[in-house]
């Protein structure tokens, strides 16, 4: 018996040990395989959806032409479900500006809260500091968004009367801006801390010991070094503003025609014109949802891409 | 012969732990001292108090006296930015910041607050001939460091210290994360700068100690046991712990 088992094992060529790895081997893989094909799934679902507008006739409202759909200026000439004239152009543009307008807030606040945390403050201070980031990056959006519209819409309302400007009740393009910093602080805060964190103690304490001040090595040495992490912290955080659409909803005014560029104006970004109304409405005014979701998803894609190649120019090192 | 540095009574404690017992040295001026010493003898503890790189650990105290050329230099109010521009060092492990050569030489002398160009090129151009690395890297001074071998790296940190025009430096077993032939270099170096600067090194390595220093000292546990001219101390030690060390008996 024992030798014939033998025997089997060395036909086969695979002992126990063996055979366990490619069953686990095969495991690993299905749960890969899952896990892709859910992407693929919803990636086909929504391209199928948001398609349909443009190369169907949309129940005798005709297509939607897609090259006035990229360019429009305002969401929906005409009314819901009597017209097939929408565009998005506008609202690309006011996605893109916010975001970027709140990675301008909450990149240096954050970047430099990650240094004081890393670097400067002792060391109480910074796992108390360091813990409440963490709370705060797990705070749903929700919240965001209430704080948003109970406190900074009253703010920025305030703010806007004093100055003379008329505002919607605040609702406006510098609310959703700051509600989308305090979003994405703490995640670029806790990113670039980690890349601050693990800069060499080496390279810090050669440039002390060339009479370099702890303020010249943190500026000079320590963030230099770190460059690439605090990159890829923006990626991040711009992936954030980009996505976010509850908190947005409740700020910006869901304007319908645009771009926004007035920092008093009401505005809308891509998620926000997806989310609103998505519940009551159906045909195409609920179908064109999914063509600004590829939208968004294209303007993801790109602004990463663009990050990425940026991140590679500037950040990393070019070691020959 | 004058000295540069005069130390008396030095104690160094880690917490409770004291790494330095009462050390009483001095170091001559435009000379290469060698510290030797098995692991945890305090050998670089030592060096580190020669430019206050001390002060960065939490828990150390020191007391005792550090004269550098008659300033006394563990005072509160001694300015230890100012020291360590006269008392460059050069770590064990190469630690070019991650940026241009030019950038590396020229990061000291951009701290002191020289921000001309002309003034710059000078500086770079001249430390880096210095450092025997000029020839290496006149071509590509706008190539990131890291780029660098282990050995030029190493000799890229020493003209980084040699740009402030210190008069002292001290080098931490420096050459011990690099192969024969970078050692030999730096080695040769060391000989060369010894005629403008004075040079303390921590060395693992006793032949090393031999081939390049004046003069050596021997800690133990923390305890100076014995300094003298490098020819004596290993030719005819006077302490029966040094003859060990330097047989090979122990460390």
């Amino acid at each position: 018996m024992e030798k014939t088992l033998e025997c089997f094992k060395r036909i086969l060529g695979k002992s126990k040990k063996e055979n366990i790895d490619i069953l686990i081997r095969g495991i690993f893989g299905i749960s890969a395989l899952i896990s892709a094909s859910v992407i693929i799934i919803i990636i086909i679902f929504i391209t199928i959806k948001g398609v349909t507008p443009f190369i169907s006739y949309n129940q005798g409202l005709g297509q939607v032409n897609i090259f006035r759909f990229l360019t429009g200026r305002v969401w929906l000439d005409g009314a819901a479900f009597s017209s097939s004239l929408y565009g998005v152009g506008f609202i690309i543009i006011n996605t893109v500006y916010i975001a970027l307008l709140s990675l301008m807030i909450s990149m240096p606040i954050g970047v430099l809260t990650a240094l004081f945390i890393a670097k400067v403050a002792p060391q109480r201070l910074s796992i108390f500091l360091r813990t409440v980031v963490e709370l705060l990056s797990a705070i749903p959006s929700i919240v965001y968004g209430l704080f948003g519209s109970g406190v900074i819409l009253v703010l920025v309302y305030n703010f806007a009367e004093l100055v003379g400007i008329q505002s919607k009740g605040g609702n406006s393009v510098i609310a959703t801006v700051l509600v989308l910093s305090l979003m994405s602080l703490p995640t670029i805060t806790a990113i670039s801390e980690v890349a601050i964190r693990s800069v060499g103690k080496d390279i810090e304490l050669g440039s002390l010991a060339l009479g370099a001040t702890k303020t010249q090595t943190n500026f000079k040495v320590v963030l230099a070094s770190a460059k690439s992490g605090i990159f890829a912290s923006a990626i991040l955080g711009v992936g954030r503003a980009l996505g976010e659409a509850t908190a947005v909803s409740l700020v910006a005014g869901n304007s319908k025609s645009g771009p926004s560029l007035g920092l008093f104006d009401i505005t809308s970004t891509l998620t926000s014109t997806m989310l609103e109304g998505l519940k009551e409405t159906t045909g195409l005014d609920y179908d064109i949802r999914f063509s600004v979701g590829i939208v968004l998803m294209i303007v993801i894609l790109l602004t990463n891409i663009i990050l990425n190649y940026v991140k590679r120019k500037v950040g990393s090192v070019s070691v020959k | 012969m004058d000295n540069i540095f005069s130390i008396k009574d030095l104690d160094l404690y880690y917490g409770n732990f004291q790494a330095l017992k009462s050390i009483s040295l001095d170091i001559d001026r435009n000379k290469v001292t060698a510290l030797i010493g098995p692991s945890g003898c305090g050998k670089s503890t030592f060096l580190r108090c020669l430019n206050r790189m001390n002060d960065l650990i939490e828990n150390c105290k020191i007391e005792g006296k550090i004269q550098y050329s008659q300033m006394d230099i563990q005072t509160k109010s001694f300015n230890v930015i100012e020291l360590r521009t006269k008392v460059g060092m050069v770590f064990q492990k190469p630690n070019p910041f991650p940026m241009s050569i030019y950038d590396n030489v020229a990061y000291g002398p951009r701290c002191s607050g020289i921000k001309k160009k002309s003034e710059l090129d000078v500086i770079v151009e001249k430390a880096l001939k210095r450092a025997a690395l000029y020839e290496e890297v006149s071509s590509r001074l706008k190539d990131n460091a890291l780029g660098l071998s282990g050995g030029q790296q190493q000799r890229l940190c020493i003209a980084r210290a040699i740009a402030m025009e210190p008069d002292v430096i001290l080098m931490d077993e420096p050459t011990s994360a690099l192969d024969p032939i970078a050692t030999l270099k730096i080695e040769e170096l060391i000989n060369d700068l010894k005629r403008n600067y004075t040079i303390v090194i921590v060395t693992h390595n006793m032949q090393q100690a031999a081939r390049i220093s004046d003069k050596t000292a021997f800690f133990l546990m923390g305890e100076l046991i014995e300094i003298d001219s490098t020819d004596k101390i290993f030719t005819q030690p006077k302490n029966k712990k040094t003859e060990d060390y330097i047989t090979g008996r122990f460390g």
